[in-house]
């Protein structure tokens, strides 16, 4: 019976072209996502790229300039209208040198330079930064050369000697920029099922087909589970489209431009898939559940489209207060999916068990709702609309 | 074989059926009349099971709805106030999945199919998506659906409401096919003419209360008229709803 009710429901949802439209364009939104995202990155940072830096003002400061030609950039001549271009993106910087700085320069005071920059455009940053280090690297020079001349060790203004040694391992950093493949692919897993769950619930109400479901000698409980089984393979091929999708464009994608030693394959495929298959189960049981109290179609997508938006949360959370996974996490569905898939693609995979807590609590809290949802057809409330 | 002993059925403040109690036999269509709101509808979901009486029982071939609701389904073929029909399934895809739940084995079913799609006259529907059906389209469906298990009791809710004549025609045929083939026949209307002209017994309802119950010849003669209609206006105590 509920092979019967499951093979419907699939059968009534593949013949509807909207949803089966959207089920399989909005798995793929993330990873196009991930690769304009990617290929406009490797563009911006690719060091290849000669340091322009227009200068107003050069013949202010002969020896800057020579300084600066001597380390690759290319000066030019500012536009009289720099700043303007510089706010527009025309310009990623510009360097202003005023009068003065000859007269300060050369009696041993700061003398005043200006780094002409818009900070709100992040395809500038990585030349403001290459400006930077090499005005900053003059002035480390010129006051070491000033000292020396004055008979004072430079090593007495520098009482640190500091030095960055990163221990982040270049997947580690590859994780923190794929940190959104997680919520993306939970999201699928909450979306993916979610025209299904409305038409077999709200959707049979609304049409009042439901009452004719239920005169046949079909417990409650295998129309529900027919119901969620098929719900839960719409969500598992949304969840798969999404996977090979991510697969394909992290492919195509200079990942060593980016220098990140990222890889998704088959183990990582399948630690992905190992945390948000048994998510779809409970994502489902929950969709399914909540739909049965709409009277109608549009009030279901209403709202089932608020439940889509919890995978966003556990990540909102962890951005703002990154914490290290432990075991006790994994018993916070959808929370303990999102440390999962974000250790996998850390590249280091957690323990099964842990995999298996996660996949049992939602096994769990999914029956526990598909009993309820059982009940809930029992109801003549639920049945017959709210006025009995 | 269907027996209704004082069922009772509040919803809120309103007492919507108030101990009813009748039978329905083999071999005999018995209509439910009353006017819209009487209680025809709520008793009838009572006895398929859709909604648990307050108090009373109602039996289906000795099976209490309450107690057993999957083996008092087994033994009717209902036909619901809404049709529900789903828009992306053809007609022959309605009647298969009312087969299935029902466990009838693909063969069989095959066979009973065909079967009811030449008995409802089905033949130009059957591989059609239930989209753009006409309101007789869907009865026929809807119909095909509830009798495809070849259930002794069928239940009927307003069968020809909504429907042109020559839909009310084939359904009135069905009835009278169903009764000479010994089904219990039960259905609801508030229309007295059709009542007046399928039903062997008729149990009058009004406000939620059996008042009147009987061969169409005894309630005439009970209520001491002279024709039936003004026996109806008799024992309801107005016409309200019931002609057409």
């Amino acid at each position: 019976m509920t092979g019967a009710v499951f093979r419907k429901e699939l059968k009534d949802h593949l013949r509807d072209r909207r949803s089966i439209f959207s089920g399989l364009l909005v798995p793929l939104f993330g990873p196009l996502m991930l690769l304009g995202m990617f290929t406009l990155l490797a563009s911006w940072l690719r060091e290849d790229r000669p340091l322009i830096v227009p200068v107003a003002g050069a013949r202010n400061a002969p020896n800057l300039i020579a300084f600066l030609q001597r380390y690759g950039a290319l000066v030019e001549t500012a536009p009289p209208d720099f700043e303007a271009q510089v706010r527009d993106g025309k310009l990623d910087l510009a360097i202003s040198v005023p009068e003065d700085y000859g007269r300060e320069f050369e009696a041993g005071r700061s003398a005043p330079v200006q780094l002409v920059e818009d900070s709100s455009r992040a395809k500038s940053k990585p030349q403001v930064m290459r400006a930077r280090r090499l005005l900053e690297l003059f002035a480390r020079r010129t006051s070491m050369l000033r000292m020396i001349a004055r008979g004072i060790s430079p090593v007495l203004v520098a009482p640190l000697e500091l030095t960055d040694v990163d221990l982040a391992t270049p997947e580690k950093s590859a994780a923190n920029v794929l940190g959104v493949m997680p919520v993306l692919l939970l999201m699928v897993a909450f979306f993916g099922g979610m025209h299904l769950a409305i038409d077999a619930a709200a959707g049979e109400r609304e049409r009042g087909s439901l009452e004719s479901l239920l005169v046949n000698p079909v417990s409650r409980g295998a129309v529900v589970v027919g119901k969620w089984l098929a719900v839960t393979v719409a969500a598992w091929a949304a969840l798969a489209i999404a996977l090979a999708g991510f697969g394909v464009t992290l492919a195509a994608v200079p990942l060593q431009e980016l220098n990140l030693k990222f890889q998704l394959g088959a183990p990582e495929m399948l630690g992905l898939l190992a945390a948000g298959l048994p998510l779809a189960l409970l994502a489902s049981a929950l969709q399914l559940t909540l739909a049965l109290f709409a009277r109608t179609f549009k009030e279901a997508q209403t709202y089932l489209s608020i439940l889509v938006l919890i995978p966003g949360l556990p990540a909102m959370f962890l951005s703002l207060q990154p914490i290290k996974a432990s075991v006790g996490m994994m018993a916070i569905p959808v929370f303990g999916q999102t440390l999962l898939m974000t250790d996998v693609l850390r590249g280091e995979p957690p323990p099964a068990a842990w995999f298996a807590i996660a996949a049992a609590v939602a096994v769990a809290l999914s029956a526990a709702l598909l009993a309820w949802a059982a009940r809930l057809l029992r109801n003549e409330k639920i049945i017959f609309g709210r006025a009995g | 074989m269907i027996e209704v002993r004082n069922l009772h059925k509040r919803f809120g403040a309103v007492t919507a059926v108030d101990d009813v109690s009748f039978a329905a036999a083999d071999g005999v269509v018995t209509g439910l009349l009353g006017p819209n709101g009487a209680g025809k509808t709520t008793t009838l979901r009572m006895l398929t099971t859709l909604i648990e009486p307050d108090r009373g029982a109602a039996l289906i071939d000795g099976q209490d709805v309450a107690r057993n609701p999957i083996e008092a389904r087994r033994r009717i073929g209902v036909l619901p106030d809404t049709r529900g029909l789903y828009p992306r399934l053809t007609a022959r895809e309605h009647i298969q999945y009312a087969g299935e739940l029902h466990g009838l084995k693909p063969d069989g079913l095959g066979q009973r199919i065909e079967e009811l799609i030449e008995l409802l006259d089905m033949r130009g529907i059957a591989d059609r998506r239930a989209e753009g059906f006409s309101n007789g389209e869907r009865v026929k469906v809807a119909l095909a659906r509830a009798l495809v298990h070849g259930p002794r009791n069928v239940m009927l809710d307003e069968p020809t409401n909504g429907l042109d004549v020559m839909s009310t025609r084939a359904v009135r045929a069905l009835i009278r096919r169903l009764r000479e083939q010994g089904k219990c026949v039960l259905f609801s209307s508030h229309v007295m003419q059709e009542v007046s002209a399928l039903c062997d017994r008729i149990v009058v309802i009004a406000r939620g209360r059996v008042v009147a119950e009987g061969t169409p010849e005894e309630i005439r003669r009970r209520a001491g008229k002279d024709n039936l209609e003004e026996a109806f206006v008799a024992v309801i105590g107005s016409d309200q709803g019931l002609m057409q």
